[in-house]
Formats: structure tokens, C-alpha cells, sequence
């Protein structure tokens, strides 16, 4: 796959909007949490389909993780993932009052409203800074304490490659980590393009 | 006399969303910086009047810029401009010095009423 997937300009356009993005998303979740955020560096890079399930086990680490995944439609196109840490849900369920009443059928919804919170407010924020418009489907889960390297099955993916835009939030007194993921595929990439050229031509 | 003012933020497209937003009158000399080790070595060298802060930064981040600003006797104006738009963030940095926050993306609107209320700006 070429490097130039995205040009160099497009690469810090994305970056930043990204940066800005997460940024809201963070601030959505602190205040749900009533923690305080810790944000990441985003990273963006072009993975071949065959190696996306590889590239999320790299973010997420070794272990267990759950992920949850929302698709997005509109000029910017693709999947967005949440992957989960194994022991966020019950963070966030003694964050969020739960207590011991927490079931898994619960615990599994509060990883969808956390992701969907995530998602919603980061992409969002991407969008509105592209001056574009963004649908997103109904969360799913994708993963249930699985393997990280389970996480995706790589027969699942229609793209042959995709650009992979990651943002980290971790909190500052808890084990809860999670990662976002937006997976763009390759015949997707050509609107990112237009709609970033154009933010960099109004700037 | 003209202000001196240094930017800092690992992206240069942020740095130049900053320095366009900046009020096209006022008279300045700009620098940049792309994280907080070359931030502090451009202010030790002297003569800084104005830091334009990030938080989220490789090698030095903006808190511990702040930290180190404190530490060694801090004598000029930093604002912080951040995506890390968390309450709890712009309270962190006004507790360490910051005379202000400004949220990214950035607003020439809230920049220059920042400006004019510490007397930067006429």
C-alpha cells in the first residue's frame, strides 16, 4: 500500500480535527463521569484489511477488551470502534452507581451508551469542523471480552485497506481505558480528501 | 512596542489556525515552538511577553511547561489553547498560572476580548 495514501498537509488537517474532535468527546464523557479525562495524541495510518485484527490488539494491548462499533455515513464514510479494556464496564458501573446490580446484560449497555457518547461527540466534532453532515447507525456489539486479537474478524471487511484514525481516553484515578478507532475504507478516502482540502484551503 | 509572542503546539496547522486568528492590528513579533522542551529554551533565551500554550504535546506537555514556568519564576502572560476543553483542564492550567483558556477550534472573537482585558490590546 502507498504512503500517500493521504498527502503530508491532509495527514495534519486530519490530526487536528481529530485532536479537536476527541477533545469534545473527552469533555462528553468527563462530565457523564465526573472524572477527569486523560486524552491521547491521535494517530492516524493506512492498514491493509488483512491486518486491521492485528492493528487493534497493537492499540488495545494484551488481554481481554470489548468493543463496540457504530458505522458512519455521509461525505465521510466507514466504522467507528470503541475497543473497551476488560475491566472499563465495571469502572464505569461504579462510576455510574450500579453497584452489585450490575448483569451483563447491563454492563453491555453501558458500553454501547459510553461508545455511542464517544463516538457521537468526536466524530461529530470532526464533521462539523469539515462543514459536513454525518449519520451514524444504532451501536452494536462487536467484541464481548474477547482476545484483543479477536476483537475484528478480517473476513468482515469489505475494504482492501482502510486509513485507521486512533484516539486514546484513559482515566486519571481508574484502570478504565478505551480506544477509538475510525476505520475509513479505501474508496472512502478520495471525499476525506476533498472535504480536508477544503478545510485547508479556508484556514 | 511591539509584543513578543510565542506559539506552541506540536501541530503547525494548529499553529497557524492560532496565528491567523490572531487580531490583524496588533503589533507583534511571533515565534513558534513544537512542543514544551523547545517552548522553555525559546523563553529562557528572554524577551517572551506572551505564550500561546497546547496541552496535549510529545516530549513536554503544556502542564509540565506551566510547572516549569512556575518553578523558575514565571514573568509572562500564558494562555492556553487546548481541544482538552474538560472544566477540570481549564481549572488545572488557571490554578498553574494560565491568565486564560481558549478552546480549540480557536475564536478571534474570545482571542481578542482575552487581549484587550489583560491590556494587550488597545
Amino acid at each position: 500500500m502507498s504512503i500517500d495514501f493521504i498527502s503530508d498537509e491532509q495527514r495534519e488537517a486530519l490530526q487536528e480535527v481529530a485532536n479537536i474532535g476527541m477533545g469534545q468527546a473527552g469533555a462528553s464523557i468527563a462530565q457523564v463521569l465526573g472524572e477527569f479525562v486523560e486524552l491521547s495524541i491521535p494517530q492516524i495510518r493506512a492498514v491493509a484489511a488483512a491486518e486491521i485484527p492485528a492493528a487493534l490488539a497493537a492499540l488495545a494491548g494484551d488481554g481481554v477488551a470489548s468493543a463496540v462499533r457504530q458505522a458512519f455515513i455521509g461525505e465521510l464514510r466507514g466504522e467507528a470502534i470503541v475497543i473497551f479494556s476488560e475491566h472499563s464496564a465495571h469502572d464505569l458501573a461504579e462510576l455510574l452507581c450500579y453497584g452489585d446490580a450490575l448483569d451483563t446484560p447491563a454492563s453491555r449497555e453501558l458500553l454501547l451508551d459510553i461508545g455511542n457518547v464517544l463516538v457521537g461527540a468526536c466524530l461529530g466534532g470532526i464533521a462539523g469542523l469539515l462543514q459536513t453532515e454525518i449519520g451514524f447507525s444504532a451501536p452494536s456489539l462487536l467484541a464481548d471480552q474477547v482476545a484483543t486479537r479477536q476483537l475484528i474478524q478480517a473476513e468482515t471487511i469489505a475494504a482492501r485497506c482502510a486509513l485507521l484514525v486512533e484516539v486514546r481516553f484513559g482515566l486519571e484515578k481508574r484502570a478504565f481505558r478505551c480506544h477509538l478507532v475510525m476505520l475509513m475504507p479505501d474508496d472512502a478516502v478520495a471525499a476525506l480528501q476533498r472535504a480536508l482540502d477544503r478545510f485547508i484551503e479556508e484556514l | 512596542m511591539s509584543v513578543s509572542v510565542l506559539v506552541v503546539d506540536d501541530s503547525a496547522m494548529a499553529r497557524k489556525m492560532l496565528i491567523r486568528a490572531l487580531p490583524a492590528d496588533w503589533d507583534i513579533s511571533i515565534t513558534q515552538a513544537s512542543n514544551g522542551v523547545e517552548a522553555l529554551s525559546r523563553y529562557r533565551q528572554g524577551g517572551v511577553d506572551v505564550i500561546f500554550l497546547d496541552l496535549t504535546m510529545p516530549e513536554m506537555d503544556g502542564y509540565q511547561v506551566l510547572e516549569a514556568l512556575r518553578r523558575e519564576d514565571l514573568n509572562c502572560l500564558v494562555i492556553v489553547v487546548s481541544a482538552d476543553i474538560q472544566e477540570a483542564a481549564q481549572a488545572r492550567v488557571r490554578a498553574m498560572g494560565a491568565i486564560a483558556f481558549i478552546k480549540k477550534p480557536v475564536d478571534p472573537v474570545r482571542i481578542q476580548a482575552v487581549l484587550k482585558e489583560y491590556g494587550l490590546l488597545l
